[in-house]
């Protein structure tokens, strides 16, 4: 079986500073991996390689989404091929209506697909009854992008767009950062729900305690741009235990 | 020797005398100002020197462009001139309130609008004394049916010189639209409005001169005790296009809005320039300036506010912003303050910029295309500025015009 997300000596720089040294990864459908790592170690950079950001250059190695290479897709091929990220710090678009937007994407992703675009009235419907789950208000829906949204408003909203865009690999950046414990709730529930057996996710985390809501049939240690150690979820509770010093001794 | 370039037979004009000829010879002297006029530093008129003024005499077709259609849409009357020449069809069947006569045969009409012309500006005087479409449109109460000046021609060696007085009475309310798409060698045309005590103007002016065309327009405003004027122009065509603006408050709880939108690519130059004369104490005025340049295009905004001595309570805010979409494109921004008062409120701002690459990222990373994101950013820079037109009616008229342009094609 083709493995939904191949990672293979993954060596990337930021500028001329190489951050990844050499990630090895596999991703199977259905599974959802977490990758824990002190600051620095090179969680975020990984996030951006993999949905293809400017200015993270992949300098060896490769990163094949169902058996094909993403490593000469633009962002938006690479979205539309099923990639997804949750961004740790979403980015505000003052003047860009959430609603417009948020159909754009759909729309890329449908005639991408070979689909139909969506008309703007059944949108609307389809918008609503995911944000309902998410607790996202109307009024939140009506305003532009991520402007005045609290920052547990802005990871519930990264939430609604993967429920929208239905991703097949969904890589979620820190995304209980700045979440207080019912916050945290929401967002965990959100992600749950969307566990599929053709899905696979890879939650990017600091901290164990997202781990307690979604629950990781892997986990990863990342540092200094190399992955540690691998195994199940009780390393994450290991992790809570000792701290990641004695990993970074390891290396 | 720029008169010497004179086509027609301007010994009518220095017959009359009066405020015509004045201007004459007043343009006969100075001709089109060069390099080193400070107002002028920015915005290169030598192309203009191997052009004839060449007014055309009389109507040849009838109405074709989009500017019909956009008229159509928001059910205005039209007065329509073509090569510069006034189509005599709009002049019947006014909307209630309005009236509208000759203004060459007008001196006093003639002289209030030379009163009103931007100081120092070459079509202040060229098209005051060439002018082959005079008139005075006279505006009484509220007018519900909006008015729409839609010019076109299609005659590149012509040059066009509308001359428009548009006078509110005390308390009269109009909607008015300025439509410019021809293809003439000069669009020149000179506007003033002359606003009564609280009456109030809503206007919007489109500017989408065909790819060839120089478009210099002269506009004078003077408000009255109580007057308002909410204006905006979106500015996308010709090769240069020049839109200046001055404003005098000449009664007290004067309001003034303007706001533009310009928009170049290729080798387009696109600038507006303003002057606002608080004269008088207790006035406000706001402008907002979004410009968005493309290739090697370049846009200029100048914005003067000057503040009297007695101007006390003045309120003057301007804020200018450029966003290039290009290495090469160049956008200057020079705005003044210029304060005699000591008790006013007086802001401005500039700033150019280029899109916001981590924007861009985060659009593109849900799987939007990188030309729509960049368009959907390049509305949203714009959008707020649209917003701020209260009637929705003339907003209308200017969002296809901006989509048109941001969809990569001409206006037209």
């Amino acid at each position: 079986m083709t493995a939904l997300l191949e990672i293979r000596d993954l060596h990337a720089s930021v500028g001329d500073k190489p951050i990844l040294k050499g990630i090895n990864l596999t991703i199977n459908a259905g599974e959802v991996h977490a990758i824990m790592g002190p600051n620095g170690s090179g969680k975020s950079t990984m996030s951006y390689v993999l949905a293809g950001r400017d200015g993270y250059e992949v300098t060896g190695g490769d990163i094949l989404m169902n058996g094909e290479s993403m490593l000469e897709m633009e962002p938006d091929e690479r979205a539309r091929a099923g990639m997804f990220l949750a961004f740790q710090y979403p980015v505000e678009l003052p003047g860009v209506g959430g609603m417009s937007f948020l159909r754009a994407a759909v729309n890329a992703r449908r005639v991408e697909a070979g689909e139909e675009e969506i008309d703007q009235l059944g949108f609307v419907k389809i918008v609503r009854e995911k944000a309902k789950l998410l607790g996202i208000s109307d009024d939140m829906l009506k305003r532009a992008v991520n402007v005045g949204f609290s920052g547990g408003e802005k990871k519930r909203y990264e939430i609604l767009q993967m429920a929208l865009l239905e991703p097949t690999m969904a890589v979620l950046d820190e995304t209980d950062s700045g979440l207080d414990v019912d916050a945290l709730r929401i967002v965990s529930e959100g992600v749950n729900v969307l566990r599929d057996p053709a899905r696979a996710m890879l939650v990017i985390t600091h901290y164990q305690r997202l781990l307690d809501h979604i629950i990781p049939d892997y986990v990863h240690i990342l540092a200094g741009g190399k992955i540690r150690k691998s195994g199940g979820k009780e390393l994450a509770l290991e992790v809570e235990e000792s701290g990641y010093a004695g990993i970074d001794d390891a290396a | 020797m720029p008169g010497s370039m004179m086509q027609p037979d301007l010994s009518g004009v220095t017959a009359t005398g009066g405020t015509r000829a004045a201007a004459l010879a007043r343009w006969q002297d100075n001709g089109w100002p060069g390099p080193r006029v400070e107002a002028w530093r920015y915005t290169s008129l030598a192309k203009l020197s191997d052009l004839e003024i060449a007014p055309v005499a009389s109507l040849a077709g009838s109405a074709s462009g989009p500017g019909m259609a956009a008229a159509t849409g928001i059910a205005a009357h039209v007065i329509r001139f073509e090569n510069g020449v006034v189509d005599p069809a709009g002049l019947t069947g006014l909307p209630g309130g309005v009236t509208i006569g000759d203004l060459g045969s007008d001196e006093a009409a003639t002289a209030r609008l030379a009163e009103l012309a931007p100081k120092g500006h070459p079509v202040s005087d060229l098209s005051l004394a060439v002018m082959n479409g005079g008139l005075v449109i006279d505006v009484e109460g509220t007018v519900e049916t909006p008015l729409m000046l839609l010019f076109e021609g299609d005659d590149r060696a012509a040059s066009a010189h509308p001359a428009i007085l548009v006078r509110l009475a005390a308390g009269a309310k109009l909607q008015l639209a300025e439509w410019h798409q021809s293809s003439v060698g000069l669009s020149a045309p000179l506007i003033g409005h002359d606003i009564g005590a609280g009456a109030r103007l809503e206007q919007v002016k489109v500017q989408a001169e065909g790819a060839e065309t120089t478009h210099l327009a002269a506009t004078g405003v003077a408000l009255a005790a109580g007057a308002s004027i909410h204006g905006f122009s979106l500015s996308t065509g010709g090769s240069l296009a020049r839109l200046e603006t001055h404003v005098t408050m000449q009664g007290e709880e004067a309001d003034c809005q303007l706001s533009a939108i310009y928009m170049g690519r290729g080798s387009q130059h696109q600038d507006i320039t303003t002057f606002m004369d608080h004269a008088v104490a207790n006035c406000t005025s706001n402008q907002i300036i979004r410009g968005v340049l493309d290739d090697t295009a370049r846009g200029v905004y100048q914005g003067k506010v000057h503040v009297a001595p007695d101007a006390q309570k003045t309120d003057g805010q301007q804020m200018s912003r450029a966003l290039l979409l290009s290495r090469k494109a160049e956008a200057d921004a020079k705005p003044e303050l210029e304060i005699y008062a000591d008790d006013v409120i007086c802001a401005h701002g500039a700033t150019v910029g280029e899109l916001d690459a981590t924007q861009l990222f985060y659009l593109t990373s849900r799987g939007i295309p990188y030309e729509i994101a960049r368009s959907m950013l390049i509305e949203a820079f714009l959008i707020d500025t649209i917003e701020t037109i209260e009637n929705e009616t003339l907003a209308g008229l200017l969002r296809p015009v901006a989509e048109a342009w941001l969809a990569g094609g001409e206006a037209s």
